[in-house]
């Protein structure tokens, strides 16, 4: 670690511990810009970035500090870093029914019929924002205002692999099975996450994704 | 080769975990105490990377039929070798063909490791042969074992001494050490009051997942919070009050506000908690707990 300095921190104000390792960094609008130049620029004192709803979290190896390389491209966040991965992923869905058995919920509460439910959900262009939750769980922002939903009351004991769902601001696909607190509104064949593959997720931060109604 | 004759209640295989994959929202997991499985792998000749048994609150019954050297660290359970002779801790135990190695329940604390020499052979998936019992992959079909597995040994051990480890010295009842968390700024007094003066005891629904405790309520302004990532040892206050720490295998991200996380130097200390345990907590500063060393396992020759 000769060329970082040790024992000096470089910690903006606004940043915060999450225990001694990990940083939470607000990033904004830039978050997936700054995710995408720390992945490439490999940060020697950095084991781990988990980038969530317009923050980072940098989990540093044990007994490292913040180097002033790694905050100084925090704090101004490299112009010309992609905020797209360049990929469009299209996702054929089936909508409704057994496999979407939340879409009449969240068609009232947004006060439209169940077609043009899905209508307006296959029409948006979405983007990953990260993955969390489960391995492979993508958040995907571009839900339309009026297809936004609060999660539910209690959530099911079990949801099936591949369930599209609609949470809060977000929509997003269940890879595996299990419990959920998210309206399903449908379900795709396509494995979200295998830890076979030579890319285990099928989405990453920065994909394109849109919903195509079988 | 090792034949599973009876399991215990949740015997995982774990290694030093998968870390850097947070991205993908997969947690490092691995062994709940990376240090005790490393020192059990090198008393069993193995490099301390190598996959060994994270085995919890009772343990299995074991047969080697061609026998094997095998070494536990960790929680001491009560155990015994089919010859009827305790099992030793912290030491290189060689087994005869045949032998069986019997694990009851644990005496003190949660769980131990039992690492073999040549290392449990099972694939490596993203990096690591720990198993994830959330997503179901890793270690053994990605679940725990059961009564009839057999379990292959590799066989990249080095050379075979009898070592004797010393494991490092724990202050059992002390508080757990935080650094407070992000959201601290979102709590009462009276919720901090709560969260630093109280005892908490673990709950029985805590697992790798997570350590759910119940105590005092942590009060906090409710907040519409956006999700944000989190690591073990991150202490979400969910909307009851009642705390959750975050384990090994938790989930990457999470929308509970965090009023505090464990220190790394402490997160051995998780991993032997058990339901029913108390615990409180006490605030240090970041930087002292950066400075807090690793504990250090001492292995020498058994003389």
């Amino acid at each position: 670690m000769g060329k970082y300095t040790r024992g000096q921190s470089h910690v903006h104000p606004a940043w915060r511990w999450v225990s001694d390792r990990g940083l939470r960094v607000p990033t904004g609008e830039a978050t997936l810009a700054c995710y995408g130049t720390l992945v490439s620029q490999d940060f020697p004192e950095v084991e781990d970035i988990i980038p969530a709803d317009d923050s980072l979290l940098l989990v540093l190896r044990r007994g490292e500090c913040v180097s002033a390389e790694l905050a100084a491209m925090l704090t101004s966040p490299p112009a010309d870093a992609p905020v797209s991965s360049g990929r469009l992923l299209e996702i054929a869905v089936e909508y409704g029914g057994r496999a979407g058995p939340d879409l009449p919920v969240v068609a009232d509460l947004a006060g439209i019929d169940p077609a043009a439910y899905i209508k307006r959900h296959s029409d948006a262009d979405y983007k990953v924002a990260f993955l969390g939750f489960q391995p492979g769980f993508p958040y995907l922002r571009g839900l339309p205002d009026v297809l936004r939903t609060p999660r539910r009351a209690s959530p099911r004991v079990r949801v099936a692999a591949g369930s599209v769902a609609v949470g809060g601001v977000y929509t997003g696909i269940y890879p595996a099975a299990g419990p959920g607190g998210w309206h399903i509104i449908g379900r795709t064949a396509a494995v979200l996450f295998d830890p076979q593959r030579d890319a285990p997720a099928l989405m990453k931060p920065g994909d394109r994704v849109r919903f195509v109604p079988q | 080769m090792i034949e599973v004759l009876r399991a215990g209640l949740c015997d995982l295989v774990m290694d030093q975990g998968r870390p850097g994959r947070g991205g993908l929202g997969v947690p490092r997991g691995g062994a709940a105490d990376p240090a005790a499985l490393a020192a059990a792998n090198r008393l069993a000749g193995n490099d301390a990377t190598a996959a060994g048994l994270e085995i919890t609150l009772q343990g299995p019954t074991l047969r080697f039929p061609r026998g094997g050297v095998v070494a536990l660290t960790g929680a001491r359970f009560a155990a015994v070798r089919s010859s009827g002779v305790t099992v030793a801790w912290n030491e290189t135990l060689v087994l005869a063909a045949g032998e069986t190695l019997r694990l009851d329940h644990a005496q003190t604390g949660c769980r131990c490791w039992l690492a073999v020499r040549g290392g449990l052979a099972v694939p490596q998936l993203l990096g690591s042969g720990s198993t994830f019992l959330p997503a179901g992959f890793g270690g053994l079909e990605g679940r725990a074992l059961q009564a009839g597995d057999r379990l292959a040994l590799g066989t990249g051990a080095g050379d075979m001494h009898l070592l004797r480890a010393h494991p490092p010295s724990s202050e059992a009842d002390a508080p757990l050490r935080v650094v407070a968390g992000p959201q601290v700024d979102l709590f009462d007094d009276a919720g901090l009051a709560a969260f630093f003066g109280g005892r908490y005891q673990v709950g029985a629904a805590s697992d790798r997942r997570g350590l759910r405790l119940s105590g005092p309520a942590v009060t906090h302004a409710k907040a519409d919070l956006p999700s944000q990532g989190v690591l073990p040892g991150a202490v979400q206050i969910p909307p009851d009050g009642q705390p959750i720490i975050l384990g090994w295998d938790g989930p990457v991200t999470g929308g509970y506000p965090v009023v505090a996380g464990v220190v790394t130097a402490d997160w051995p200390r998780l991993a032997q908690l058990r339901p029913g345990d108390r615990v409180r907590f006490a605030t240090i500063a970041r930087e002292a707990a950066r400075e807090l060393a690793a504990a250090q396992w001492e292995i020498g020759d058994i003389a």
